[in-house]
């Protein structure tokens, strides 16, 4: 029997090739944007979900009161990892991963700057990373040992076998390799290429006991058994005690698992976070898979007066109901089959391209048995989906009717196939106007005033002998037009390293717990980045002997500290006693999509990573560039020359949203364009049914025109029908977006005209090539055919 | 092997009623030709559906081999009839995507035969025909009577006590008609009881019985033979 089926529908599908084309093309770019999108969440939902100890690891953050607001953060203090393994023993181990920073390794004449970061040996037992070559329990024992990923190994040793091998790093100190470490995969969040003992970070004095800073992620695996609710009203108090009582800090355990998609705290509480964008995209997903779906069903349909005579003949010759809708189905699962073949072809096809765009290594598992599982299974629900309404409607056709030839198509003024039509319109419009509306946002933004001009503005990090011949690079630069000004930072422009609720000012309520911004300059900072200055002046160490403890304020944390006259005020921050020199206009710091936040700028007494440079633009920016490296080069020979542009740096602020965008473009193109198939799939039967109604017509006097209105004119309604549903869906999802943003671009009536226009063009320009093709053919020609 | 007594089949629209059929009683033996006959909406074509059980009346009595049936479900129906009826259509109700061979070996399908003993059976029937040289054609590239005789050949594959024939000359020149209703007479001389309904008063000429009707009822009978 199932051979008689499938014979045919291949028999179907090769009779009515335009069809077969337009299904299948249909559902393939369906099922292979919904492909796409569901590699990108399955990557997104394992994100650190692969360790085998994963449900015993959590992430320690703090909770406290300030800005008013019960606010969680997970950076803590780095004695709180070795205090909890000494003292609670439920925890069976525990770790401190430092930031990561780039590190210079030298190798004979190899120079390479290196991302990695400093642990405790406690992390090789509770991450499922696995080392190729060395010993867990021994690889981070000595202070000098180094574990490096096999793709750092390949590119410092070669082929070469790199365990106990030495390489040089931060130009001082001889590491030996004591393991290789498998590749990370690309759904963890850590970034390193090698690993170094925590005992290292002594070594260099950069490890404090001190329980006011804040500055390391801590990690601790529980023991078997071990009750993490317990452990968490065990460990609340912790930093309170050791701090005795002076800030009123909460500390809990967050669990590994959750930590990437329900990242938001709202009053302390998890309050979702990265799951709501795979919620959306995950929809978006399926909602593109049903309007391929709902194409192969209305193309079923509307071709069902073609299947009508075969249901009536196998009804006649004994099929039961049952028997014609597993034949439909099958139909339709074979023709999922086959656009799954082709989808897959397609996603390998656009993989290398949709990687740059997400920014991952997405790749379909060809040799996982899971991925064909998972393709049968998706393949079958497509099919079961697609052919659901066909196979039930084709099915109950009365015999009788269909072989006297009494079977009419049903024309009433709501069909199933109408609604279908309108549900894809409605999600292909609700999409356009979420584009144009992200845009919006996204280039509302963009243009927001950053406070700084960032052009020819780069910065480098300070490394090597770079701090100690300063002056002189200074100078160099200065003296030879390269650059106009230069200013060390303690951060770059476009990042907030350092925040404190610990300023002290005149007239200061002691319950104020204002979050202020930390940033330092070495001086002149106003005229490298091109800040406005509204009150006295800028750090001038050369002019102002006295500025090594001057400093700066910005307009919100004038506001924000109350004075009346900041010149001259004197500001307390880690024992140093400053005085304000200056105020300046507010400026961007972190979120450009975020209010102004109070800042403080410290003079050259602060800390140092970054030096600003600000090129003179009379250069070329390529002459400005391969001077600066030369002058580097000279002054800081072993390091090589690696610099950002602000630019850059600041559009990177925009990459989540514009990767969003993007998406959304290319996903509410895709939709539209597989709308339009199906809808010129729709056109194309129309004319063919009507091609009677058109001879007449035509005979009687209509003209062209009035036969292409004719037939444009029902689907029309169905599009206009579609405008309406979709504009308030749109905007109540984009309002609700828009709230995760302070700094926000009002949605304005206007972008629902653009998108209602847009699909109406859309869908006449495909209706109207069927209407107009019938609409021009000779009747005579068309009378005859029926 | 038909009894039928006071059949109603009424026909209803929001503004109209239709009496179809008007208590209608009618026999047939088995073995017998009987051909319908009468003017167009007397009831002749809701008789044969009703018979062939592709319709359900809605009063009176159906019993066919001795089994009440009138108000059987839709699967006892299709039961029955997959494996007691026959059907040849005036415009033969070929499916175009299935070959000569392959239109022939559907009822068996239905009724569970297998592979093999569908091979022998449908070549059997297509050799009896006359069309065995045809059966890697698709209907299209068959005439007229070409078609009705593998119509002919799919109603008889199975071996039904009972063929239900709607005008199967309609559609075929006289010669072509000829040869079908030849076929016919062949299958009822074998055992096979037949209803015809005609307009043809030629073709009715090879029955034994002609029922004639007139507004959902029989109004004469006329024994041939």
């Amino acid at each position: 029997m199932f051979k008689n089926f499938f014979k045919v529908a291949f028999r179907n599908l090769l009779k009515r090739k335009g069809f077969t084309i337009i299904n299948i093309s249909g559902l393939a770019i369906g099922m292979a944007s919904a492909i796409l999108i569901l590699l990108w969440v399955q990557n997104e939902v394992s994100r650190d979900r692969f360790h085998e100890k994963g449900d015993r690891i959590y992430r320690a953050y703090n909770k406290s009161i300030f800005d008013n607001k019960l606010q969680c953060w997970s950076t803590t203090p780095k004695i709180l990892a070795p205090t909890i393994q000494k003292d609670y023993p439920e925890v069976e181990e525990v770790t401190r991963v430092h930031w990561g920073a780039n590190l210079l390794f030298s190798l004979g004449d190899k120079r390479l700057n290196v991302r990695g970061t400093m642990v405790d040996s406690g992390f090789l037992h509770m991450f499922s990373l696995p080392l190729v070559k060395g010993n867990p329990d021994k690889a981070l024992s000595n202070t000098y040992s180094i574990i490096v990923t096999e793709k750092l190994a390949k590119k410092l040793f070669s082929d070469e076998d790199p365990m106990n091998k030495v390489v040089k790093i931060d130009n001082r100190d001889n590491f030996t390799v004591t393991a290789v470490m498998k590749d990370l995969p690309n759904n963890t969040m850590f970034d390193f290429e090698y690993l170094l003992p925590w005992s290292y970070m002594k070594a260099r004095d950069w490890d404090d006991d001190n329980w006011d800073n804040n500055s390391t992620m801590t990690f601790v695996m529980l023991k078997q058994n071990a009750s993490i609710t317990a452990f968490n009203n065990k460990i609340k108090n912790i930093t309170y005690d050791h701090l005795k009582g002076r800030e009123k800090i909460e500390v809990f355990m967050y669990p590994l698992e959750d930590q990437y998609l329900y990242n938001r705290f709202e009053n302390g509480k998890p309050a979702g976070g990265r799951i709501t964008t795979i919620r959306v995209f995950t929809t978006i997903a399926m909602l593109i898979l049903l309007i391929a779906c709902i194409n192969f069903m209305n193309l079923s349909t509307a071709r069902s007066e073609k299947r009508a005579k075969e249901v009536g003949i196998r009804k006649v010759v004994g099929a039961m109901k049952s028997s014609l809708i597993t034949q439909f189905l099958g139909e339709s699962v074979l023709i999922a089959l086959i656009a799954a073949v082709i989808a897959i072809v397609l996603v390998q096809l656009a993989l290398p391209s949709y990687n740059l765009l997400v920014k991952k290594n997405l790749r379909l598992e060809f040799g996982n048995p899971y991925f064909w599982l998972a393709g049968l299974g998706f393949v079958l629900f497509t099919g079961l989906i697609a052919g659901s309404y066909p196979a039930f409607f084709l099915s109950s056709f009365r015999p009788v009717a269909v072989l006297k030839g009494t079977f009419r198509k049903v024309s009433a003024l709501i069909t199933p196939r109408k609604v279908l039509v309108v549900a894809q319109f409605t999600f292909a419009i609700a999409l356009i106007i979420c584009t144009i509306i992200i845009q919006h946002q996204i280039n509302y933004a963009q243009q927001r005033e950053t406070g700084y001009d960032r052009t020819n503005l780069a910065y480098v990090f300070l490394c090597g002998d770079m701090e100690k011949n300063m002056q002189l690079i200074k100078n160099d630069l200065i003296s030879q037009g390269i650059a106009t000004n230069i200013s060390k930072t303690s951060a770059p422009i476009t990042e907030s390293w350092s925040d404190s609720w610990g300023f002290e000012w005149p007239g200061k309520d002691p319950n104020d717990k204002t979050d202020f911004y930390r940033f330092c300059s070495d001086g002149n900072l106003v005229k490298t980045t091109g800040m406005k200055i509204i009150q006295g002046r800028d750090i001038d160490l050369i002019n102002y002997p006295t500025d090594s403890t001057a400093l700066v304020l910005n307009e919100s944390a004038v506001k924000a500290m109350n004075l009346k006259n900041p010149i001259g005020t004197p500001i307390k921050d880690n024992g140093i006693d400053w005085h304000v020199v200056g105020v300046v206009q507010d400026f961007i710091l972190q979120n450009p999509y975020e209010p102004m936040r109070p800042m403080v700028v410290e003079g050259p007494k602060g800390w140092f990573n970054v030096v600003h440079i600000k090129f003179n633009e009379a250069n070329g920016m390529q002459k400005n560039i391969a001077e600066t490296e030369k002058i580097f080069k000279r002054y800081n020979p072993e390091y090589p020359f690696e610099y950002k542009f602000v630019n850059e740096e600041y559009a990177q602020k925009f990459a989540d949203e514009e990767t969003t965008a993007t998406l959304a473009r290319l996903f509410s193109a895709l939709t539209i364009f597989i709308s339009c198939l199906g809808l010129f799939g729709l056109a194309t039967y129309m004319a063919e049914n009507r091609i009677k109604e058109i001879g007449v017509r035509k005979v009687l006097g209509a003209s062209v025109a009035n036969i292409t209105a004719l037939l444009s004119r029902d689907f029309l309604r169905l599009v206009i029908v579609a405008i309406v549903i979709a504009t308030p869906i749109a905007w109540w999802a984009m309002h609700n977006w828009l709230q995760h943003y302070t700094y926000r671009v009002p949605i304005s009536w206007f972008t629902f005209i653009v998108a209602g226009v847009l699909a109406i063009v859309i869908a006449l320009a495909t209706v109207s090539y069927q209407a107009i093709k019938a609409a021009v053919a000779n009747p005579v020609k068309s009378l005859r055919t029926e | 092997m038909i009894k039928i007594t006071n059949l109603e089949k009424i026909y209803r629209t929001e503004e109209v009623e239709t009496i179809a059929l008007n208590k209608l009683t009618i026999d047939v033996k088995e073995g017998e030709f009987v051909a319908i006959m009468g003017p167009s909406g007397c009831g002749k074509s809701t008789l044969l559906n009703i018979l062939g059980l592709l319709d359900d009346p809605d009063g009176g009595s159906f019993i066919f081999n001795g089994v009440e049936v009138a108000h059987f479900n839709e699967r006892k129906r299709a039961d029955m009839r997959k494996h007691n009826i026959g059907f040849v259509f005036q415009s033969f109700n070929l499916i175009d995507e299935l070959t000569v061979f392959e239109n022939v070996e559907l009822p068996l399908i239905y009724t569970g035969v297998k592979p093999a003993d569908r091979k022998k059976r449908v070549e059997e029937v297509l050799d009896k025909m006359q069309i065995m040289h045809r059966r890697n054609h698709y209907p299209q590239q068959l005439s007229g009577g070409q078609q009705q005789r593998v119509a002919v050949a799919r109603a008889v594959v199975n071996n039904p006590k009972l063929i239900l024939a709607d005008e199967p000359t309609g559609n075929l020149d006289s010669s072509n008609g000829n040869e079908v209703m030849e076929l016919l007479t062949d299958l009822n001389e074998q055992g096979t009881t037949i209803v015809m309904v005609t307009h043809s008063e030629h073709d009715a000429r090879f029955s034994h019985r002609i029922i004639r009707m007139l507004d959902g009822t029989t109004v004469t009978e006329n024994i041939l033979i």
